[in-house]
């Protein structure tokens, strides 16, 4: 899983949120280090969806004619949090082991 | 913001159908952020959503490509195919190598003109000053509409006032352009130089290459005699040598001390080769205004604060000495001093020459339509058996790019070629700080001009062509039929732009060009066939008072009349149109006393020998020139004045005459106690172009050669024959009378006359070489268009003879239905002509914009060329031969 993925993936389990608060909480969660731009973002997300990570949020009361008027709310759905949950457990165990084996260096080596 | 929504067509269109708005939202929400940021945030943000947009790039084109072409033909391997990208694109330019040339050509005069305009450009208003900080460096000087003068040149008390009291200027100087005699073995060299007060270097901002600039003392009155040399004459004279310090030069017959070397880009405003201190008394009150200010604002002033500090400096001399405030200084920023006569012109030729390369590129346009339509079946069949499309587009973008780059290294080659010819036509026009030679700049302007060119006018119409369905595209094209009517269209458009285009730029390059000819047949008052004038410059030390400048003088002329060839010597301070001024104020008798808001125009004093008129052609229009007992009474007594004719007009308004009339030097009434020294009017000559054929003509006066015999330093010779024959015999007779006295600026009247409006010339012909080749361009792309129409007919019209068509009706059709399209073009551009003229006023000289003569060459002009280049093509249309034309294809 890409980095931005697992990051809006664990934005969303926060709460459902549309666009931009996406972006804002992800640089949040990130401590900056990771900002979405508009072409990256949705795209992120189309492909999520497609692959059934995240779903809209359907809202009956607010329906603009122009579909790109529409300010989409998205949500995690139940394969996205198990995925999220998978991918973390998969995280903590390589950071583990990486851990482990990465012992501090002796003093004054070069 | 609609920037982004511009941008983000190049988005995938799923994601943009879909999130558009809320991208555009997002993306003007992080620019909100950015601004909070500072300017260097903002860049960032258009800087990573441009890599944004740029990421998502290829996948959306392939996207594209494989939804339009075919499915399921095998991909072709992408990688390096470039190299067969090339060879293929050779083999199809070299094999249509009439068609290649022809737009190789016109690309290279279109980039060439562009080029060549805009190294003009870079040069002057580019190309930075050689100087650290040049944005801080403005010009100084003085201004007094009272006396008509819009720059008086700065007075040296004034100058004192503002250095002591002003608190904008890190440093200010004055400059003065001066010529020394510099001896030599052989007698003297003439070597232009500057006086400059101590902190002009400081101003600059420029350091000795070796020694030292001039101290307080040195640039004070009676200070040591020193001398700064310039990098160029210490190698030439020096041989660069460091022990140059100390050593002697003897400037104007006297010695200086050589104290430092400057380096080349101190020799402002140019060629300056050598400099001393000015050495002003700041005690000097007088009313003497010859210097040029310069001076370096404090970081972080403004032009105006500047302004507003000197004027706040000169109070205390408004408080005394002007209680009018006649004369105010004023600080300006030092390219726009430098460029003001130029601003009209560049943005004239600018313009002239971008409608020149549109024209080019319609043309370059329509034939590449004209040949992507022609090629609708070679693209159709290799789509047919398997290649991709972005493969084709590639192809055609590297046809594209390879004919762009060699139209464009021929333009740029054309360019410099043409700079350079312009150049050497303008002698003395262009400022002398300029330079240009090729830059960088330059050199990344041609390159992104054809690169736009080949992509925006080669590739996108044979894009436009190909963008139609591949099935319908090899059925028209197999039956080989007429064009399709999209293209046609297009076409034609772009004829109709290219005369409109070429219309447009034909009646306003024949507006300055007639406009030219105008400025040509000014009378300029006097007569400069076979003329020839030089100037002697005479050291003080050589002739320490008037009576040893007069008797100078007389030597001269006694010598100059020996010369074979010369028949009239006259001696004169300032000719004309040699763009010398001296000016000073007169008071005419029983004038009403002046009131403070009253103007007092300066007037054009010159000093004349009663021998220059005739010399110079100066026309009488009452009374008579002087003879030999003017002024021989000297300064101290009354004397005689000549004055031209709006001397009279403007001095004594409504007078029949000014004959007899008295004036005097001075401006107001007379000091107490001096006696007024009356000069009486003797003569009233016609008026004369002093400042140039397109410059008004001042108030002058002349007085007799002993009033002030050491100013008349130039002598006006008129010869029996070519005056430039007699030159070096004239050089040598000036140095056998003193070998320290050089001869320089020796030139016919005829030469000073072209000179004076070289520019005029220059940027007239060049406007008139824009328009013919514009209609050239014209001419080549409504031809090849008709061609390619006609020879897509051939079918068609061989239908139309086999069911009994005459051939003459055949020709007739054809040419109508091209004239139509030239006529409305020619039309279209004749209308936005005379709406252009306007914004050219300032330049036509008086020729009216909507003037007749203009129009109607031009629209006869361009009919002709519109029916010589439809004609060909029609008449080989009636030849059309029904047999061979249904078996065509």
């Amino acid at each position: 899983m890409k980095t931005r993925e697992y990051l809006i993936l664990l934005a969303l389990a926060e709460a459902d949120l549309h666009g931009l608060a996406i972006a804002r909480a992800v640089q949040e969660l990130s401590d900056g280090q990771t900002r979405l731009w508009p072409v990256s973002l949705y795209g992120t997300l189309e492909s999520l969806e497609g692959s059934g990570l995240i779903e809209e949020l359907e809202d009956a009361r607010h329906r603009p004619a122009d579909e790109s008027e529409k300010k989409r709310f998205y949500r995690l759905t139940r394969t996205g949090h198990r995925a999220l949950t998978a991918e973390t457990d998969r995280l903590g165990a390589i950071v583990k082991i990486a851990r482990s084996r990465l012992k501090p260096r002796p003093e004054g080596a070069k | 913001m609609s920037f982004y929504r511009l941008l983000l067509r190049f988005a995938p269109r799923r994601l943009r159908d879909k999130h558009g708005r809320e991208m555009e939202a997002m993306f003007r929400a992080q620019l909100a952020d950015a601004r909070g940021r500072g300017g260097i945030a903002v860049a960032a943000v258009w800087f990573h959503a441009l890599a944004d947009i740029a990421g998502a790039l290829p996948r959306n084109l392939i996207h594209h490509w494989r939804r339009r072409g075919r499915v399921g033909v095998p991909q072709e391997r992408r990688s390096l195919m470039i190299g067969s990208d090339i060879r293929y694109a050779w083999r199809s330019l070299n094999h249509q190598r009439f068609g290649s040339i022809l737009v190789i050509g016109m690309l290279a005069l279109g980039i060439g003109s562009t080029v060549a305009v805009f190294s003009l450009v870079n040069g002057l208003f580019l190309r930075p000053f050689p100087f650290p900080e040049p944005d801080r460096i403005v010009y100084v000087n003085e201004t007094a509409p009272k006396w008509n003068l819009e720059e008086t040149s700065v007075n040296y008390h004034d100058y004192a006032q503002w250095r002591r009291d002003q608190k904008v200027f890190e440093a200010i100087a004055l400059y003065d352009e001066r010529a020394f005699n510099l001896a030599t073995d052989q007698g003297a060299d003439r070597m232009q130089g500057a006086s400059v007060t101590m902190d002009f270097m400081k101003v600059l901002g420029i350091q000795p290459i070796i020694g030292r600039m001039f101290t307080q003392e040195e640039d004070s009155p009676k200070g040591p005699l020193v001398t700064l040399i310039g990098e160029a004459v210490w190698h030439e004279r020096f041989g660069g040598r460091a022990d140059v310090l100390g050593k002697e030069l003897k400037l104007n017959s006297r010695v200086f001390t050589i104290i430092g070397v400057l380096p080349k880009a101190a020799e402002f405003p140019g060629g300056v080769r050598l400099w001393v201190p000015m050495q002003g008394d700041p005690n000097t009150n007088e009313q003497s205004y010859s210097f040029t200010g310069l001076a370096r604002m404090k970081p972080g002033v403004t032009i105006e604060q500047a302004n507003a500090d000197l004027v706040r400096t000169q109070q205390g001399i408004f408080d005394t000495r002007d209680k009018e405030r006649v004369v105010t200084p004023f600080a300006r920023d030092l390219r726009e001093q430098f460029t003001r006569d130029f601003g009209t012109v560049a943005s004239t030729l600018g313009a002239a020459v971008s409608l020149l390369l549109i024209v080019a590129c319609a043309n370059v346009a329509a034939l590449m339509l004209a040949r992507a339509l022609a090629r609708r079946r070679e693209m159709g069949i290799r789509l047919a058996v398997g290649a991709s499309r972005a493969r084709l587009l590639r192809q055609l973008l590297v046809e594209n790019v390879m004919l762009s780059i060699v139209g464009g290294a021929a333009g740029l080659a054309i360019g410099q070629w043409a700079i350079q010819l312009l150049l050497t036509s303008l002698p003395d026009q262009a400022p002398s700080w300029t330079n240009f030679t090729l830059d960088g700049r330059m050199i990344a302007f041609t390159i992104a001009t054809s690169v736009a060119t080949a992509i925006l006018f080669g590739w996108a119409p044979a894009l436009h062509a190909m963008n139609s369905d591949v099935r319908a595209a090899m059925a028209t094209a197999t039956a080989g039929s007429t064009a399709p009517v999209r293209g046609r269209r297009t076409l034609w458009a772009l004829v109709v732009a290219e005369f409109a285009l070429a219309s447009l730029m034909f009646v306003c390059g024949g507006l300055l060009v007639r406009a030219y000819d105008r400025v040509r047949n000014t009378d300029p008052g006097f007569d400069p066939s076979n003329v020839l004038t030089f100037t002697v410059a005479v050291p003080a030390v050589k002739t320490p008072d008037d009576a040893s400048g007069l008797a100078y003088r007389k030597r001269l002329v006694e010598r100059m009349r020996a010369v074979a060839g010369v028949t009239e010597v006259g001696l004169i301070s300032c000719a004309p149109v040699s763009n010398c001024h001296w000016g000073s104020f007169f008071t005419a008798e029983n004038a009403p006393p002046r009131g403070p808001n009253d103007p007092n125009p300066v007037i054009l004093m010159r000093v004349a020998s009663p021998e220059y008129f005739s010399a110079m052609g100066v026309r009488l229009k009452e009374g008579r020139f002087f003879n030999t007992s003017d002024g021989s009474g000297g300064r101290d007594q009354d004397g005689t004045i000549i004055v031209n004719d709006t001397f009279v007009k403007t001095t004594w308004p409504g007078a029949a005459s000014g004959i007899g009339k008295r004036l005097y030097q001075g401006s107001g009434p007379p000091a107490s106690g001096r006696p007024i020294r009356w000069l009486t009017v003797v003569g009233v000559t016609e008026d004369l172009k002093h400042y140039g054929l397109e410059r008004p003509v001042r108030p002058g006066i002349y007085l007799p050669v002993p009033i002030y015999p050491r100013n008349a330093n130039t002598v006006v010779l008129k010869t029996a024959g070519d005056p430039a024959s007699i030159a070096p015999a004239v050089q040598a007779a000036v140095r056998e009378i003193d070998p320290e006295i050089p001869a320089y600026d020796m030139r016919t009247m005829d030469e000073r006359l072209a000179l004076s409006r070289s520019l005029r010339a220059a940027y007239s012909w060049m406007l008139g070489v824009f328009a013919v080749m514009a209609l050239v361009l014209a001419l080549g792309g409504s031809y090849g268009v008709t061609s390619y129409l006609v020879s897509q007919r051939t079918r068609e019209l061989g239908i139309r003879v086999a069911l009994g068509a005459k051939r003459s009706d055949i020709s007739r059709t054809v040419l109508k239905g091209s004239l139509a399209v030239v006529s409305i073009g020619v039309v279209i551009g004749i209308a936005g002509a005379i709406g252009a003229g306007r914004f050219l006023a300032s330049l036509l000289f008086g020729v009216p914009p909507y003037d007749a003569v203009i129009l109607a060459i031009a629209a006869i002009a361009l009919a002709a060329t519109g029916f010589l280049a439809n004609w060909l093509p029609a008449r080989r249309a009636s030849r059309v031969d029904p047999m061979v034309s249904l078996r065509a294809d």
